[in-house]
């Protein structure tokens, strides 16, 4: 009895030392930091190389796309503060002004370098934020 | 309309509460009018949701925009298919569908377990009429799909997104509610065996098949959903680890766990904490994730709403689900006592138990990981994500354990799997999953990952034949048939376990077409018309970029020649943009796929310059990706075959004739159609007067005539968008407003083409109705001809075994069973 309960305990031991290892190598890699905007741009230094996945709405009429190339250039504000990124690929369908974005990459102090496939709109969901919920976008379908 | 439906449901929730109470009290009393009148209740619900839902229906086929749901999610021009199919389009009704299934679903689990079941259907009514009473108090309190606008309402409505408006989405929701509500059948049905104390195996029986029917939903809908976001989203992948997507696979891991678990209790009398734990868990995670896509507790690039009060609705039930659930499972832990302990680990109830094991954990970490997010905010204020490779990083080698316990449980012995049967057992098997992965090392193939996949795919599937073969050969033995009709009979003796298998032939092409991901390649290219580029194999020429119009949307669409490597052209795609006149500034990406089983030529144009007449291209070569699909159809035969009962067709399979089988598989594949894909972008052309169809009743006609200019493959004249057809349309209107009628015109047409080819189908009046009937009396003949020669094979006398007329003789079907059996 008190030998299978060694070994069950040690069994158990050797599994959560595993686990925990690998759960912490991997978040170590894996994470990034969920800011919206204003959060970054009250201090931006503190942020300059650190992953982030940034979250605001595109400036009305700040796209700016160079001619025979998929280079992007726009700006994202949340509560006030902006911050002008920068983009390289293929734009989702829902990318527009005003539409509600999630950008993954770095800051730096010229603005924000999106990595590739790095611009997330909102999905065209059938769900949406009831008034008085959080505050939504304006054109939000 | 909205003042009829907000009283039904206020309805609907006294009758459901009443239900509840009448239900408890009669099993508390032993009050069997008590009952009868909880169940009769219980019924009652079901037909108060259908009427609520026929009465939203009407409202948006009426276009009642005074409705806000309506309004919200419908506008006037809107197809009638959408327009139905708008009822789930929003949180307010896919609420209330909700309910609508769930009353349909219970009150047919109640019809047919009433007798068997007596003493557990009272409670079985009291939990879901329970759950029925939380979403109607939701949709009562806080999202009532009646509620209409104060002020003056819209004349027309906003519209569904174009995005939406596709096949697969308009049915991936369906699916997906579904596999959710299916599984609070199981879960009602464990919570009245807790509470009975009736926890023999009676309940599981009552159950499997539900969740069986519910699961095969579930993975329908996930599958539905991928193949909506490869072929519309225009990213070139399938599955994105995004919090939505997530939701809806957290209940199918722990209802695969449970449809495994479920055998060592009826074999074994073990796992049965595990058993009810299951169906608590599926049904808790499937209440987890309808709140995780609606209450904003996680961010998701889906936009759902943000809505705190309804979080907190949600998070109040939960609880109370967990604590009320969980509390039984304690209370009963004398009664869960197992039968049996585990003999040892070499043993087919260990593999289960380690197959609930991986799958619940799997559950778990998708879901740690899906709320990571929001833990770490709770913890330390600070918002952390993790992506699709943190999510790879841990599922890839999650995915291959299950993959190797597929292979591995089938071949093991119950109880203890003695070293010659080991031996016996996987010899083979190992062998081809090595020679698997030995050749694609050979061809440069990574191991970790897809190199490993293929080769454990190999092992599964090595399993797999094994056992079929194995089997086959004995039935053989016995009935002296060939090796194909002697499987057959062994499918149809024994449903659930070689469905089962099937099951899982079809899960190892899934794997393989996820193995595939590995080596996706994808380019952006920049073309003119005129250049050409090579991607992977493939070279494309841009011949072209054209605008054209067909009167709801402006479509920009590249013309693209496909060349293999020796410059032979394959194929012209033709991805596109479509601009609709309502949504003009959500374009929608059409792609251009090329598919064959070794790889897909995916083609997005996401971006053009019409003055520079420049267009980016995005190509992506998605090797394997249609095993993934491909994989889902076995899945659903294996699902269809293990869901039929027993008996089903014994009776026509007991003495098939020799190669009838192989016969009779020839000529299927002979027959078998191509496939097609619902998704993808057919350019129509310019189509100046499709507006000129102004009435139904032109719309009728037009879709009654065939397109005869000879480029148009004789589509109806409603729906092909060529000139000539323009000009017919105008023609039908003119004459409508002449005061023709219907009859009239088409006599015209007929008259004027000298035949019936004009028409799109044949007349249904005199000689036509041969035509029409054709098909019904061809199937219903070849019906009854079926059943015939099944009854006279089944009950003929056969000179192999010497039979007697009737029935199979019945010591060799325990011979038959005896040795199937030892094969286990």
């Amino acid at each position: 009895m008190k030998h299978k309960a060694v070994k069950i305990g040690l069994t158990s031991l050797v599994l959560a030392m595993t686990f925990g290892g690998l759960l912490y190598t991997t978040m170590a890699e894996g994470t990034e930091y969920y800011k919206h905007v204003d959060e970054v741009m009250t201090q931006p230094g503190e942020w300059y190389g650190k992953k982030l996945q940034l979250h605001g709405f595109v400036v009305p009429d700040s796209i700016m796309k160079r001619k025979n190339s998929l280079d992007y250039q726009f700006k994202v504000q949340s509560n006030g503060h902006i911050v002008s990124a920068t983009y390289t690929g293929v734009v989702p369908d829902t990318f527009k002004s005003d539409s509600e974005v999630v950008l993954k990459g770095v800051l730096t102090p010229e603005g924000f370098t999106t990595q590739p496939n790095g611009v997330m709109a909102k999905c065209p969901s059938k769900y949406e934020a009831k008034p008085g919920g959080a505050t939504a976008p304006s054109g939000r379908y | 309309m909205a003042s009829l439906g907000a009283f039904l449901l206020l309805l609907t929730f006294v009758t459901a509460a009443y239900a509840v109470a009448a239900s408890v009290a009669g099993a508390r009393r032993r009050n069997t009018r008590l009952i009868e009148s909880g169940i009769g209740a219980f019924y009652t619900v079901a037909a108060l949701m259908t009427v609520a839902s026929g009465v939203i229906i009407y409202a948006f086929v009426a276009g009642d925009y005074s409705i806000r749901y309506v309004q919200r999610y419908s506008d006037s021009v809107q197809p009638i298919f959408y327009k139905i199919t708008s009822y789930w389009g929003g949180l307010d009704g896919s609420v209330m569908f909700w309910v609508f299934l769930l009353s349909l679903f219970g009150s047919v689990a109640v019809k047919v377990n009433r007798v068997s079941h007596r003493e557990l259907i009272p409670y079985v009514v009291a939990v879901i009429g329970a759950v029925e009473m939380f979403f109607l108090f939701l949709m009562i309190i806080h999202n009532n799909p009646f509620s209409t606008y104060l002020t003056e309402s819209p004349t027309d409505g906003r519209g569904l997104n174009p995005l939406l408006q596709n096949f697969y989405m308009a049915i991936h929701p369906p699916t997906m509610y579904l596999g959710f509500v299916g599984l609070t059948i199981p879960f009602a049905f464990g919570m009245a065996a807790l509470i009975t104390g009736h926890l023999d195996d009676s309940w599981l029986r009552a159950v499997r098949r539900w969740t069986m029917f519910s699961w095969f939903f579930l993975s329908l809908g996930l599958t539905l959903g991928m193949i909506w976001a490869y072929e519309e989203l225009g990213w070139g992948g399938y599955w994105g680890w995004d919090p939505v997507e997530n939701a809806g696979m957290l209940p199918w891991f722990t209802a695969t766990a449970f449809l495994h678990s479920v055998m060592v209790q009826e074999r074994r009398g073990m796992l049965r904490v595990w058993n009810v734990s299951l169906v608590i868990i599926t049904f808790l995670l499937t209440i987890v994730g309808t709140f995780l896509t609606r209450s904003g507790v996680v961010q998701s690039i889906h936009a759902f709403g943000e809505d705190p009060q309804l979080a907190r609705y949600f998070a109040a039930f939960m609880i109370f689900t967990i604590v009320f659930s969980f509390g039984w499972v304690i209370y009963r832990l004398p009664l869960l006592k197992a039968r049996h302990e585990l003999d040892s680990w070499m043993s087919k109830e260990a593999a289960f138990l380690a197959n609930n094991w991986v799958l619940l954990f799997a559950a778990m970490f998708v879901l740690f990981a899906t709320l990571f997010p929001t833990i770490t905010e709770a913890i330390n204020g600070e918002r952390l994500t993790v992506g699709p490779p943190f999510f790879n990083r841990w599922m890839v080698p999650i995915g291959l354990i299950l993959l190797v316990l597929t292979g591995t449980g089938p071949l093991l012995a119950w109880r203890k799997s003695t070293i010659m049967n080991l031996k016996d057992q996987f010899m083979w098997p190992t062998l081809t999953g090595l020679v698997v992965g030995g050749t694609v090392a050979a061809l440069g193939v990574r191991v970790w990952g897809s190199g490993l996949c293929f080769a454990l795919s190999g092992y599964v599937l090595a399993t797999l034949t094994q056992e079929v073969i194995r089997g086959a050969n004995v039935r053989r033995g016995m009935t002296g048939t060939d090796l194909l009709t002697a499987m057959i009979g062994l499918v149809s003796r024994n449903k659930r376990r070689y469905g089962g298998y099937i099951v899982h032939v079809g899960i190892v092409l899934i794997f393989i077409g996820f193995a595939g991901e590995g080596f996706s390649r994808d380019q952006q290219l920049l073309l003119k018309p005129g250049e050409e580029a090579t991607v992977g194999d493939y070279t494309l020429h841009l011949d072209a970029i054209r605008v054209t119009d067909d009167g709801q949307k402006q479509m920009v669409t590249g013309h693209i020649t496909v060349k293999d490597k020796n410059g032979a052209v394959l194929e012209q795609m033709k991805p596109a943009k479509w601009y609709f006149r309502k949504h003009e500034e959500e374009p929608t990406s059409e792609v251009a796929i090329r598919r064959t089983f070794a790889e897909d030529l995916y083609v997005v144009m996401p971006a053009f310059e019409i003055e520079e007449q420049t267009a980016s291209v995005e190509v992506h070569i998605n090797p394997l990706v249609n095993w993934v699909w491909f994989g889902f159809g076995i899945l659903a035969i294996g699902t269809g075959i293990a869901l039929l009962p027993e008996t089903a067709m014994s009776f026509a399979v007991a003495r098939l004739p020799s190669d009838v089988v192989t016969a009779s598989v020839l000529l299927l594949c002979l027959l078998l159609p191509t496939g097609v894909a619902f998704a993808q972008h057919v350019e129509t052309g310019q189509d100046p007067r499709l507006e000129k169809i102004t009435t139904p009743e032109a719309r009728e006609i037009a879709h009654k005539l065939a397109c005869w200019c000879g480029g148009c493959s004789k589509l109806p004249v409603g729906q092909c968008s060529c000139g000539h057809c323009a000009v017919e349309r105008a023609k039908i209107d003119v004459m409508l407003k002449e005061g023709k009628n219907e009859s009239q015109i088409l006599k015209f047409y007929v008259d004027t083409f000298g035949g019936n080819q004009i028409l799109s189908e044949p007349p249904n009046s005199g000689s036509g109705r041969v035509v029409w009937m054709m098909p019904i009396v061809v199937g219903l003949g070849g019906f009854m001809t079926a059943a015939y020669l099944a009854m006279r094979w089944s009950s003929r006398r056969t000179s192999l075994a010497g039979m007697p007329a009737g029935i199979e003789d019945p010591e060799m079907a325990s011979r038959l069973n005896d040795e199937l059996r030892n094969l286990d």
